[in-house]
């Protein structure tokens, strides 16, 4: 990345703002698996190996998969928030590789939210 | 004007505008006309509904009926249909399938409810990898604000009004510390972050996702005083936070906004993560400068201050992370927007973490002033195993030299003044509750082996003290106390508190004086009866099953490591007092709730004083009523 | 090696010079004692020392004259100061005339011993390379320890970052170890001592092949880690911080391990256990023990 000045600090976020609402961005699916370090001793990597996995098996291209930090409900990691263009995003919470198989099946294929796992809908904005 | 039956509501939220909710407004008003109906249906302009990706959106009321994606081609159709006709039309309606579904939203569910996020706003959110994602979050405009547009004075003056108070610990206003060390005139300062809590926190979860938040906080702190070089300080077993802190440095230094001419505003900042050794001491301000001197992490006499005289010898300032992390918001918003949430003295929010008895554990944050009980009851919700009679008994705030509080002081508000005055510190804002499981002695001594261990050494009555408190402690929890030792536990304490030098020294022994403070009948009751009713200390304990209520479903039987439960099925069982080595297994393991802590004494006890005992501290009358309630509960 | 080496200690603290004698003779140093700076000066006109361990202050003759003296006189003789008044001036004018080294008063056996025994090697010339065992530390592992070392050399503050770079090279700190940082950082091994016991992160013992690190935080022991504790200690037959005969096993506490939501937690190498209870424990390590991986 070249030295920053204060124009490119804007565009920068007209560019990313656009990519943060998945139309734009061309993607169809945006998983965001929670790597605190309280997701990663529950399991977070392998539901982020998993995710990848099925994404590879798959073969599908407009599903993307980002890592970010904890969502702060540590006894319910781990955590992936599910978000599928134009509609709210979802959190699952207590997820293993089974139950990451069926969300990726069911909701990010099949476009339904898979309820039992769910733990709520919408995803942190307050400012 | 007649009353209009109906309000129709357009979204005019920046979206729907920019899908043209305006025109379909109009349209709306004129179809509405041709009908005649102008009078009946008001349209109105709302704000924001906010689902902005499916706009222009379209509420009607009283019905509530929402119709998402109206073009100005679908309004004639609509009006003819749904206001003279009066069918609602489907097709139109917002098809939201996941609100069929058993899901809830955030507003719904307490935990995410009652908290206001702040520094944690993007937790969870964006990639603490990419400082794009940050930057996209507003991220480093408050430090382009601050460099280019404002003077350090300015910039102090905001703090300042701000009345944002030190987070880490006793909460010292941040804006006089850094006034003091600005005016100092030294060529070289430094900006240090100290993330050294010790215990998983908030600042830990801060580093972890969002590390940009705190180096743009170091940034302008650094512009305030006029440091152009900084030190991020976290426990090397931190592996993730140093990592993401790393490489959000890296990322920083490479787009010019660490280093040189940030911004193009000739101001220069280098920053470096150290990882400290694992100390707990090196929280205090003088052992962690130490320690980034390479030295063993000891706190020195203050004054001079770490302002006047820190790092080398240089006027040095330390933030805490969740401090700095405030900060760029306090830089945007300004001091009245920061004070707008929290009370006049501690205003802003603060991050808590939760642990222990508590059914979310996690870390959350809130407005400051708010009643512990909403944090135990709303976020926390609630003690785990209520429905099975298990109960609130304590919180302990603020860590290892903090202090544990009583169900009576639940309703305080939490403010830095109010914990103090508590005998707690808000510390890192860690908060462990504990049920009545608990037994405070215990966590007293518990508490104070860490301090013992973790005093750096230098002043004798913290190096000393400690490990006779703690000492005295182990020998209570073991049937040893003799009744002076509560009192001389209180007066040790005292000499902690004026003979030590550093914060830590003075606030060791605040463990100890809670709990006798506020639960003063379970040091009695170790002492005098030796008896811990909690089962804990395994020396003041005998545990008899109530063979009053015993199923005999032999659970506690095959539970039993070393065989010491007798009994046939279906009839009550019994623990042979010689084979028993009161690892409370047995207990956590019956589901009715049929064993029963009895003192130390009563392992000579015939059966019916056991019995007697027994029903004593549990009337079986009693016993039996809560069993009924709770599965009343359970068919409900 | 201490054979016929002459040590002569000058102060006029008498239990200075007791102690000294007692320290190092029982290492076979050939110790004497003078009290001030004249009677040393009579007694080198009679006899060579090799060592001269100086006092500053001391009435009549002190120690920058004696050190003058020792320098115009017995050029060959090293010097080491003792002084627990070390002024900026004295020690400048102390460095000016060639002293080996000095040591603070009041000092530790330990700090003695070393600061003469640095002193006697420096005086052959060099610093000898202590042999270190190639079994236990082969020299790829010691030639990446010195590229650290050089890399950090005379940066302040460099110690800590060196000591933690040195055990994720090694694997922990032993005394040789920290003697050849010490060495390539031209600090003294007291001081790198007192670091490496002073913070927790650093281990001077071995570790095990696998690291079972207990997590002791509040939440754990809230959730009753103790009894965990109690079952590893039977199981692996160790106490906290040891290491199992069979070199398998060693056991760590630590004071969070970050995972209070799983808590009680113990993580062995990368693997994090959580929720745990004492009769999880025993089919737990089975899982990192060499018959589970044969029969799997």
């Amino acid at each position: 990345m070249a030295r920053l000045t204060i124009d490119d600090l804007k565009k920068i976020k007209e560019k990313q703002k656009a990519a943060f609402t998945l139309r734009q961005g061309g993607q169809r699916a945006k998983v965001t698996v929670h790597m605190g370090t309280c997701g990663i001793a529950a399991g977070a990597r392998d539901v982020m190996t998993t995710v990848m996995d099925e994404i590879a098996n798959a073969n599908v291209e407009d599903v993307i998969v980002t890592t970010s930090g904890c969502a702060g409900l540590c006894s319910r990691e781990p955590m992936i928030t599910v978000e599928i263009v134009n509609e709210p995003p979802i959190k699952y919470c207590d997820l293993n590789a089974t139950k990451v198989k069926e969300i990726f099946k069911e909701h990010i294929m099949g476009g339904k939210p898979v309820e039992k796992y769910a733990l709520v809908l919408g995803s942190e904005t307050t400012y | 004007m007649k009353k209009s039956r109906t309000n129709l509501m357009v979204c005019a939220g920046s979206g729907c505008v920019g899908a043209k909710s305006l025109k379909v407004k109009n349209a709306l008003q004129e179809e509405l006309k041709k009908w005649k109906l102008e009078d009946e249906v008001t349209v109105v302009l709302s704000g924001c509904a906010g689902v902005c990706t499916r706009g222009p959106i379209i509420t009607v009321y009283p019905e509530e009926i929402f119709y998402e994606n109206i073009k100005i081609e679908d309004v004639s159709f609509l009006v003819e249909e749904h206001f003279l006709k009066g069918r609602p039309v489907e097709k139109f309606m917002y098809k939201e399938p996941v609100e069929r579904l058993a899901i809830p939203r955030m507003s719904e569910i307490p935990f995410f409810k009652h908290q206001v996020l702040r520094v944690l706003r993007n937790k969870g959110l964006i990639d603490p990898d990419k400082i794009e994602e940050y930057i996209a979050r507003d991220g480093y405009s408050a430090a382009a604000k601050a460099l280019t547009e404002m003077t350090p004075e300015e910039i102090i003056k905001v703090v300042k009004d701000s009345g944002i108070r030190g987070r880490g610990g006793a909460g010292f206003p941040v804006g006089v510390k850094w006034e003091v060390c600005a005016k100092m005139d030294s060529g070289q300062k430094y900006m240090l972050c100290n993330g050294s809590a010790a215990i998983k926190d908030g600042d830990r979860a801060l580093m972890e996702s969002d590390p940009h938040e705190i180096i743009e906080g170091m940034i302008i702190g650094a512009r305030a005083i006029g440091a152009t070089k900084g030190y991020i300080y976290v426990r090397t077993d931190y592996t993730i936070a140093v990592e993401r802190l790393q490489k959000a440095i890296d990322q920083a230094t490479e787009a010019g906004l660490l280093g040189e001419d940030i911004l193009g505003s000739g101001f220069n900042f280098d920053l470096q993560v150290f990882r400290g050794g694992g100390a707990f001491i090196c929280g205090e301000s003088t052992a962690l400068i130490h320690s980034i001197e390479g030295k063993r992490g000891t706190p020195r006499l203050i004054p001079p201050r770490s302002a006047e005289a820190g790092l080398w010898g240089k006027p040095t300032i330390l933030n805490n992370v969740e401090t700095l992390a405030n900060i760029p918001l306090v830089i945007i918003n300004g001091a009245d927007w920061f004070k707008s949430l929290g009370t006049d003295d501690s205003p802003g929010t603060k991050v808590f973490a939760l642990t222990g008895s508590i059914n979310n554990t996690g870390f959350v944050e809130v407005p400051l002033g708010i009643p512990i009980r909403q944090i135990l009851t709303d976020i926390g919700g609630g003690v785990p195993g209520a429905k099975r009679g298990r109960k609130f008994k304590a919180v302990h705030i603020g860590g290892p030299t903090g202090g544990s509080l009583p169900e009576s002081l639940l309703d305080m508000p939490l403010t830095f003044d109010d914990i103090e005055k508590a005998g707690a510190v808000m510390g890192s804002g860690g908060m462990v509750f504990m049920d009545d499981n608990s037994c405070m002695v215990a966590m007293a001594k518990f508490f104070l082996e860490f301090n013992a261990d973790e005093s750096c050494g230098k002043c004798v009555p913290c190096r000393v003290g400690t490990k006779i408190m703690r000492d005295m402690l182990i020998a209570i929890t073991e049937g040893r106390g003799r009744e002076q030792d509560i009192n001389a536990l209180q007066e040790i304490s005292y000499d902690l508190i004026v003979g030590s030098m550093c914060g830590f020294g003075q606030m060791a022994p605040n463990p100890v004086l809670t709990t006798i403070k506020y639960f003063r009948e379970e040091y009695d009751s170790h002492i005098r009866d030796k008896w811990c009713r909690t089962g804990m200390c395994r020396e003041l304990a005998t545990f008899y099953i109530d063979e009053r209520i015993c199923k005999g479903c032999g659970v506690c039987l095959r539970a039993c490591p070393t065989k010491a439960i007798i009994g046939e099925k279906k009839k009550p069982h019994k623990i042979i007092q010689e084979l028993c080595l009161h690892c409370k297994t047995c207990y956590d393991a019956c589901k009715f709730r049929t064993i029963r802590v009895l003192p130390f004494s009563a392992r000579e006890a015939s059966e019916t004083e056991l019995a007697e005992l027994a029903e004593a501290i549990a009337p079986v009358v009693a016993v039996k009523k809560t069993e009924k309630a709770e599965k009343m509960e359970e068919v409900e | 090696m201490a054979e016929n080496i002459k040590i002569l200690v000058v102060d006029d603290e008498p239990i200075v010079i007791r102690s000294a004698k007692r320290i190092l003779g029982a290492e076979g140093y050939d110790v004497e004692g003078a009290s001030g700076g004249r009677e040393a000066i009579i007694m080198m006109e009679k006899k060579n020392y090799d060592l001269v361990l100086t006092d500053l202050k001391m009435p009549e003759v002190d120690g920058i004259t004696l050190m003058r003296w020792i320098r115009k006189s017995r050029p060959e003789t090293g010097i080491v100061v003792i002084t627990g008044y070390p002024s900026q001036e004295t020690i400048k004018e102390a460095l000016e005339l060639g002293i080996i080294d000095y040591v603070p008063k009041p000092f530790t056996p330990a700090v003695l011993l070393d600061v003469t025994h640095r002193a006697l090697e420096w005086m052959k010339g060099k610093i000898p390379e202590e042999e270190i065992p190639k079994e236990e530390f082969p020299p790829s592992m010691i030639s990446e320890l010195d590229r650290v070392i050089k890399e950090y050399k005379n940066k302040p503050g460099s110690t800590i970052p060196v000591l933690q770079r040195a055990q994720e090279i090694v694997g922990y700190l032993p005394p040789i170890i920290q003697k050849r940082i010490a060495r390539g950082l031209n600090v003294s091994t007291a001081d790198v001592h007192s670091i490496v016991s002073f913070y927790s992160f650093f281990s001077m013992k071995p570790r095990g092949e696998h690291i079972v690190k207990v997590c002791l935080g509040t939440a754990c022991y809230v959730k009753g880690i103790e009894a965990v504790v109690t079952k590893l200690k039977a199981e692996l037959k160790i106490e906290m911080g040891g290491i199992t005969d069979d070199k398998r096993f060693s056991m760590e506490s630590v004071r969070c391990l970050g995972a209070c939501g799983l808590a009680p937690v113990m993580v062995i190498d990368q693997d994090t256990h959580g929720t745990l209870e004492p009769k999880k424990v025993a089919q737990i390590l089975d899982e990192y023990r060499p018959v589970s991986k044969e029969t799997t």
